[in-house]
């Protein structure tokens, strides 16, 4: 069976996306940016300690789960949550809710989603897909990166929901319960809002937030110490715009996401303050977008010495002082809400 | 982002991209991936280029089939273990060639099922020599397909080679 009510669309990252169609379907009329920008998902880490990773990474938004946690704590959005340790157990509560007509978000590895192409896949246990009907052995499947619904082999899923290694989804599984007949933005904007101010420049460690981008643009000199051979560089270098462009964001990592949030929140608030914002913040989105462009270049080009990257990391640390001066800016748009 | 400048004709990898359209609003479209519509090329001889060599050293005994799927994967060993469930210490130490052999069968089958392999599959690599230097994904171009399918006995595995019929 299929659900047929439920609304396949894309969506530029997978946990707002999957979030945005659960929650339409359950019928709150909300968008991907709002759900982002309510949930503070914006953000930076630079992660070079991490015992799990094979190379330092960066990431742009908060850890996977955190954007359902915010909006269930400040807003009446209900959630129902699953973790399971019995595989069957698992598999049987989704065909139970399927059959009830419930589509459920579940936490996945991404490099078992077969219907993607194979050079996209890697090993994440942080995707989510929502699952909206099963036919035979199959799931079908509503995954925000893939133009249409899919299908992937219960064996598959299994494997998907059941991955060890950092962040493991223990079979992860959430649907919604309810949903408010309204959403309070008066005072939830200016809380999501002050909430990404403090994740980006407040009190944090020196790998988060405005210092972890200057801590990216410091450490990246010593990639080339990290890898194996130029080849191996020349895909690390390139997997700076992967992230920034290709993995979920909306492009510039995030940024444009974010831009359209507080777009929205200004024509729903009347705010012209925030409309400023909004414009400056696409052009933050800008200033990633070229240096995605620029990382693509020179890793493709094999243009890794240090004078590259040193000016690639120059690039960053300009964007460290944009950014900087636009959460300053921010905060006091924030507190005159 | 203006929306002109964001169109990126490449339909085997679409995604969702937020711009400012040309009446001055925000909103999403559906555009390619620019990273894969002009450099995949890249990636592919990165990838296939890494496995040869890695191959290469597998046959001359210079590395473990267990360190050679750990890299193209990309775990390292504390992902791998965690993965597995083995030990770090034991992860670390079968990636040792005087030390693989001792790789117990249980072990094996928990880094086949970590490496989306089948067990024998540590134990012997399959070589197309036509499709050496062809992208995996790309089963067009490939003249001769190799199928493994799974059997309910946890160390069988059907290997099927066919002629690509396209």
């Amino acid at each position: 069976m299929i659900i047929e009510s439920f609304n396949h669309n894309m969506a530029a990252h997978c946990e707002s996306g999957s979030l945005t169609a659960l929650l339409k379907h359950k019928g709150l009329e909300i968008t991907e940016p709002m759900i982002f920008g309510l949930g503070s998902g914006l953000y930076f880490g630079y992660l070079s300690r991490t015992p799990n990773l094979s190379f330092p990474m960066f990431i742009l938004r908060t850890k996977p789960g955190k954007l359902r946690k915010k909006l269930a704590k400040r807003t009446d959005i209900k959630f129902a949550t699953q973790r399971f340790k019995d595989q069957d157990k698992a598999e049987q509560e989704i065909d139970r809710l399927i059959a009830k007509g419930i589509p459920v978000a579940c936490q996945v590895d991404f490099y078992y989603m077969d219907y993607i192409p194979q050079w996209e896949r890697v090993h994440a246990n942080i995707h989510f897909i929502t699952i909206v009907g099963k036919e035979g052995d199959e799931y079908i499947v509503s995954d925000s990166y893939f133009p249409k619904l899919a299908r992937i082999h219960k064996d598959n899923l299994r494997k998907a929901r059941f991955a060890g290694g950092y962040l493991a989804p223990k079979g992860f599984m959430y649907y919604i319960e309810s949903v408010p007949e309204s959403i309070d933005y008066k005072n939830l904007v200016p809380l999501a809002l002050k909430n990404t101010v403090t994740n980006m420049i407040g009190v944090q460690p020196p790998f988060i937030g405005v210092r972890g981008i200057r801590t990216f643009a410091k450490k990246l000199q010593g990639w080339p110490k990290l890898t194996r051979d130029i080849d191996h560089l020349s895909h690390e270098v390139m997997k700076i715009n992967v992230f920034l462009e290709d993995q979920g964001t909306g492009g510039g990592g995030f940024r444009y996401l974010y831009a359209t949030f507080l777009r929205q929140a200004s024509e729903i608030l009347d705010n012209k303050e925030l409309e400023e914002m909004s414009k400056k913040m696409m052009e933050v989105g800008d200033g990633w977008r070229n240096i995605s462009y620029f990382a693509a270049k020179i890793g493709k080009n094999r243009e890794l010495g240090s004078e590259k990257l040193q000016e690639l990391g120059d690039l960053i640390n300009n964007m460290a002082d944009v950014e900087e001066g636009f959460y300053k800016e921010l905060k006091v748009v924030s507190n005159n809400i | 982002m203006k929306e002109k400048d964001a169109y990126i004709d490449y339909e085997p990898q679409q995604l969702i991209m937020y711009v400012e359209k040309e009446d001055g609003s925000y909103g999403p479209i559906q555009t390619g991936s620019y990273i894969s519509k002009n450099y995949l090329d890249d990636f592919w001889e990165k990838m296939i280029k890494l496995r040869n060599s890695l191959l290469e050293k597998l046959k001359k005994n210079e590395i473990t089939p267990i360190y050679f799927y750990k890299l193209i994967h990309d775990f390292n060993d504390v992902e791998l273990s965690r993965r597995t469930g083995i030990p770090v210490y034991k992860v670390k130490r079968h990636q040792k060639l005087k030390s693989f052999k001792s790789v117990k069968l249980s072990e094996m089958q928990k880094y086949a099922y970590a490496f989306d392999i089948p067990v024998s599959n540590l134990l012997q690599a399959i070589v197309v020599e036509d499709n050496e230097n062809k992208a995996e994904s790309n089963m067009m171009e490939q003249p001769i397909i190799v199928k493994q399918t799974r059997t309910e006995n946890p160390f069988l595995v059907i290997t099927k080679i066919e002629l690509n019929k396209k």
